[in-house]
């Protein structure tokens, strides 16, 4: 009736069982006593009444059992005493139990990480609220271009109706100085409505407002709570404080919330007021759009209201953006900023759940192993008389004590690898947000019970089958002989190598991949090229101030001795897509316009890669402001638009704007990569003084070691402008870092597929070892009778091998049903590549005889005299 | 005397709720004392008081302590909480409902 009481009681009956069972003791001697009492003062002589009380008693140790069992412990304390035994049964075996803890246990660390990183980068919500209700606006319906251009934006907000609030976001990089050491920083300018959107609240201060987003409006900026705290003094203190810019000064109005590190994906460390200015034509792109949706309001309804948007604005400003398809679109803001890297998280999260099966299956054998030579010992307990469900309970308490002890140490395990998280997987957005907390860790529980479940099937049906008496006279050398129990320890084997075959796969393929891409050429020689990074702050250097400086620096890099080339770009390859424009060739005018990275540069850059010009000329100095625009080509994109030649002397209009200049190509050179390595070497040239750049790379390209042309290149920057701060780096350390992203990949994956093949390897060996010991003395026999030793291994090694082959066949349709996702990571090699198949089949074939020769050798060392032994 | 009837578990229980309404008593007491009551048609089974009592015990019904008993000696007394008077209360309604209906039904004359 009261659960409390009888919580209390069972609680009291558990602890306290020693005094319990005194006390019982004790009543029931008192009871007796006085029924002897009595009984002796009706008549009967002592032993008389001793008899009869004891018998009208019944049975004193049964009504002992009877009071026990009432009080409700029983169950518990068989499990208790279950648990006692299995712990024992593992400190008597430690090396299996070690084995079979660690290879659970990092199956289990391993996927718990797995999860942690899927939840917080695919399920979890965005960190600020409402996150469904966030868009992020697209100029087309095709991704290509992502960024709004001003007209876009000033269309949307003035004609939308489906937003609660729209903002605006340009992502740059900002020189900050003024306080401490001038920095390069990330900052995102944005509108009112961006903060707005995103529900942001701030720390301190205040946040952008429409009067600070008018032209000519004093600057203000509000300031990451990170920034505040390095540089600023801390939150409470940097409102009304004034930072410098790009050499500006600016006023910060605002610290926000430490939660608030990353906002519409970006790390920002200052946020300045967005001043848009007037546009001219639809172009360029420069603009992120987030906006939240009203309630109500589905994406669906926001992507009509949109392209009615486009219909109406595409008139307007058709002289300068033809495409009439075009229609702005609204993605879900978490879909914008995970969008890609979904297929890596499901190949990575695939990875580990093949690990870990296959660590089950490995400890499941074991088990199954174990459990089969304590056949005997189970048919004694039935004999005695245990219920048989007892003894499926025993055996499950084993198996789930063993993977109860792997899991803690598997969340361990994942602890720690959570805090080496950017190590492991690479290059995923969020990767801020992974961590293990309750969610990881009920994962990892309900991970640790499936496992426990699994792994203890085979052991608990086998307790539960009928002993025969048979068992019970067993020869101990022909323990678990039975059909069954082998051909289930056969198909867990051939199963480990089922799975392990997909992961060889993957990593094999991921590695040709990686050697692919470290063999392409990017265009140039990278060795002792050296790069800085410069943007001019608009404040103290107008357009003329800008070209004069570039003209220094280029006659400063000139200057130096070591240097045998210099000159400037905007973008550096091969992968920095920072400016990609669009154009229309006047002889093909299409609405679909192409688009080509667009470089501004010097003759010296091109110089400086080693570059060699294959038509035409290069630029010359009277290509410069005011005069004819020219540009120079690459090859391939000679070759794209113009195949056949003839590309030189052609026309065309760069940003579509088919009223501006015609621009004419003077030449075509070889190709360089910008989109990256797997990408078209496309590139457009145009002169550095046909423009109005204050973001420049210095290049150059030196005889002596990359470590002193850094220090001499920064040295250059410094003798321009003392102030002003450069990011330096080697070329080579920039292709690098590019091909560092597939080489960690094809590491982590490469791992888990030699983990799989160890595990797969250890479980044959397992497997041949028992078998061997199982048929001793069959093998002796055929010893004795004369059988070649040579062929007593052959017969244990073809069995092994036959095992893996089973595995190679289902591993093989594994690994084409894998083949799909994979896709996207591979670079000039097809998922399922023959060549790498038939090597990581090989693999698996040679790790299965390796592991079956061992055992096969030590049975062809067994005495014949085994034969004849009678046990 | 008379056989000892066999006592249901739940009818059992009810008695010994009885017993203990009237004085807080130890186990071979509450045998004993359910024996005079019934006018020595019940006699317990010992067997089965003990388990009872422990069941009782788990459901609140009833609490003990060790005293000293009449002998001086130490024995485990038992006695009624609230939860057991009301139980007693409940128990006895139901069966008085009980025998009502079987006395109805027995007193019926045949035609």
């Amino acid at each position: 009736m009261s659960a409390w009481t009888d919580f209390t009681e069972r609680f009291r009956a558990l602890v306290f069982r020693g005094r319990q069972e005194r006390e019982l003791d004790e009543e029931m001697r008192f009871h007796l006593e006085r029924e002897i009492e009595e009984r002796v003062r009706q008549g009967a002589s002592p032993e008389e009444a001793r008899r009869q009380a004891l018998l009208a008693f019944g049975g004193v140790a049964g009504v002992k059992d009877a009071v026990r069992d009432a009080s409700g412990v029983n169950p518990l304390r068989d499990l208790a005493g279950d648990l006692r035994f299995a712990l024992r049964g593992l400190r008597r075996n430690p090396g299996f139990a070690l084995t079979a803890i660690l290879v659970l246990g990092v199956g289990i660390g391993a996927i718990t990480t797995a999860f942690s990183v899927t939840d917080a980068v695919l399920i979890s919500q965005l960190p600020f609220p409402e996150t469904d209700r966030l868009v992020r606006i697209f100029p087309r319906q095709e991704r290509g271009l992502t960024q709004l251009s001003t007209v876009d934006f000033q269309a949307i907000r003035e004609q939308q109706k489906s937003f609660d609030e729209l903002g605006a976001m340009q992502l740059s990089g900002m020189a900050l100085s003024g306080t401490g050491d001038p920095e390069n920083v990330a900052a995102g300018r944005v509108t009112a409505g961006f903060f707005r959107a995103l529900s942001v609240v701030p720390a301190a201060g205040r946040l952008v407002q429409e009067s600070d987003e008018i032209l000519g409006a004093p600057p203000v900026v509000v300031v990451s709570h990170a920034l505040a705290e390095d540089r600023l003094g801390g939150a409470g203190g940097a409102v009304g404080r004034s930072i410098t810019l790009d050499g500006v000064s600016y006023q910060v109005i605002g610290v926000l919330p430490r939660e608030a590190a990353i906002l519409a994906g970006f790390r920002g460390r200052v946020w300045p007021a967005l001043q848009i200015p007037a546009p001219t034509r639809r172009g360029p792109f420069w603009l992120r759009g987030i906006a939240r949706l009203r309630d109500g309001v589905t994406i669906e309804d926001a992507t009509q209201d949109l392209a009615g948007i486009s219909t109406r604005l595409f008139p307007i400003w058709q002289s300068s953006f033809q495409d009439a398809e075009a229609r702005l679109t609204p993605v879900s803001l978490r879909e914008a900023i995970v969008g890609t890297s979904t297929g890596s998280i499901r190949l990575f999260a695939g990875a580990v759940t093949l690990v870990l099966l296959i660590a089950i299956a490995n400890v499941a054998t074991l088990l199954l192993v174990r459990a089969s030579a304590r056949t005997p010992e189970l048919a004694v307990r039935v004999a005695i008389g245990a219920p048989r469900f007892r003894l499926a309970r025993l055996v499950l308490v084993e198996g789930f004590t063993l993977t109860i002890l792997a899991g803690l140490v598997g969340i361990a395990l994942a602890a720690l690898s959570v805090t080496l998280i950017t190590g492991i997987v690479p290059g995923l957005p969020r990767l801020a947000e992974v961590s293990l907390g309750v969610r990881e860790i009920s994962f990892a529980a309900g991970v640790t019970l499936i496992a426990g479940l699994l792994v203890s099937l085979s052991p608990v049906s086998l307790a539960l089958r009928h002993p025969t008496s048979s068992s019970l006279r067993t020869d101990i050398r022909r323990i678990g002989a039975s059909r069954g129990g082998n051909l289930v320890r056969g198909a867990l084997v051939v199963a480990e190598f089922a799975l392990a075959l997909p992961l060889l796969l993957g990593a094999g393929l991921l590695l040709n991949s990686v050697l692919r891409l470290e063999r392409v050429d990017p265009g140039f020689d990278a060795t002792g090229m050296v790069t800085a990074s410069i943007t001019l702050p608009r404040a103290r250097y107008d357009s003329a101030a800008a070209q004069a400086f570039w003209r220094r620096a280029e006659a400063r890099l000139a200057e130096v001795p070591a240097f045998t080339a210099a000159g400037l770009t905007t973008e550096l390859p091969p992968t920095d897509p920072g400016n990609v424009n669009n154009f229309e060739l006047v002889d093909f005018p299409t609405q679909d316009q192409p688009l080509s990275p667009w470089i501004f540069a010097t003759n010296g850059y091109l110089e400086a890669l080693g570059v060699r010009l294959v038509e035409g000329r290069l630029f010359i100095l009277a290509d410069s402001t005011g005069a004819p625009p020219v540009a120079v080509v690459s090859q391939a994109w000679a070759n794209r638009f113009f195949p056949g030649g003839g590309a030189v002397g052609r026309e065309f209009w760069g940003g579509g704007c088919r009223e501006c200049p015609r621009t004419t190509i003077v030449g075509v050179v070889q190709d360089v990569k910008y989109m990256g390595l797997d990408q078209p070497a496309e590139a457009i040239y145009i002169p550095m003084t046909q423009s109005d750049i204050t973001g420049l790379n210095l290049v150059a390209r030196s005889s002596v070691g990359a470590g002193e042309a850094l220090g001499l290149i920064r040295e250059v920057v410094r003798s321009l402008d003392p102030e002003l701060p450069a990011a330096e780096a080697t070329m080579e350390s920039r292709i690098e870092t590019t091909l560092a992203n597939q080489w960690r990949w094809t590491a982590v994956i490469g791992g888990f597929g030699a983990a799989a093949v160890l595990l797969a390897a250890m479980g044959i060996f397992g497997l041949m070892s028992y078998s061997v010991r199982q048929r001793r003395r069959e093998i002796g026999v055929r010893l004795a009778l004369g059988a070649e030793p040579g062929s007593v291994t052959w017969m244990i090694v073809a069995r092994g091998m036959r095992l893996a082959a089973y595995g190679a066949v289902i591993g093989v349709v594994l690994a084409l049903i894998e083949a799909r996702w994979l896709r996207s990571m591979l670079f000039d090699v097809g998922p399922t590549d023959p060549a790498t198949l038939v090597a990581a089949a090989a693999a698996l074939f040679v790790a299965a005889f390796v592991a079956s020769w061992f055992p096969g050798w030590r049975a062809a060392k067994i005495p014949p005299v085994e034969a004849i032994a009678v046990d | 005397m008379p056989d000892s009837t066999d006592l249901l578990q739940g009818t059992l229980e009810m008695l010994v709720l009885k017993a203990l309404s009237l004085e807080p008593m130890h186990g071979w007491g509450i045998g004993n004392r359910i024996g005079q009551l019934s006018g020595g048609v019940f006699a317990v089974n010992q067997g089965s008081l003990y388990p009872a009592l422990q069941r009782m015990l788990r459901k609140g019904w009833i609490r003990s302590e060790w005293r000293t008993s009449e002998h001086n000696r130490r024995a485990r007394y038992y006695q009624l909480t609230a939860a057991g008077r009301r139980q007693l209360g409940e128990e006895t309604e139901s069966w008085n409902r009980a025998a009502k209906a079987v006395f109805g039904i027995l007193a019926e004359e045949a035609p």
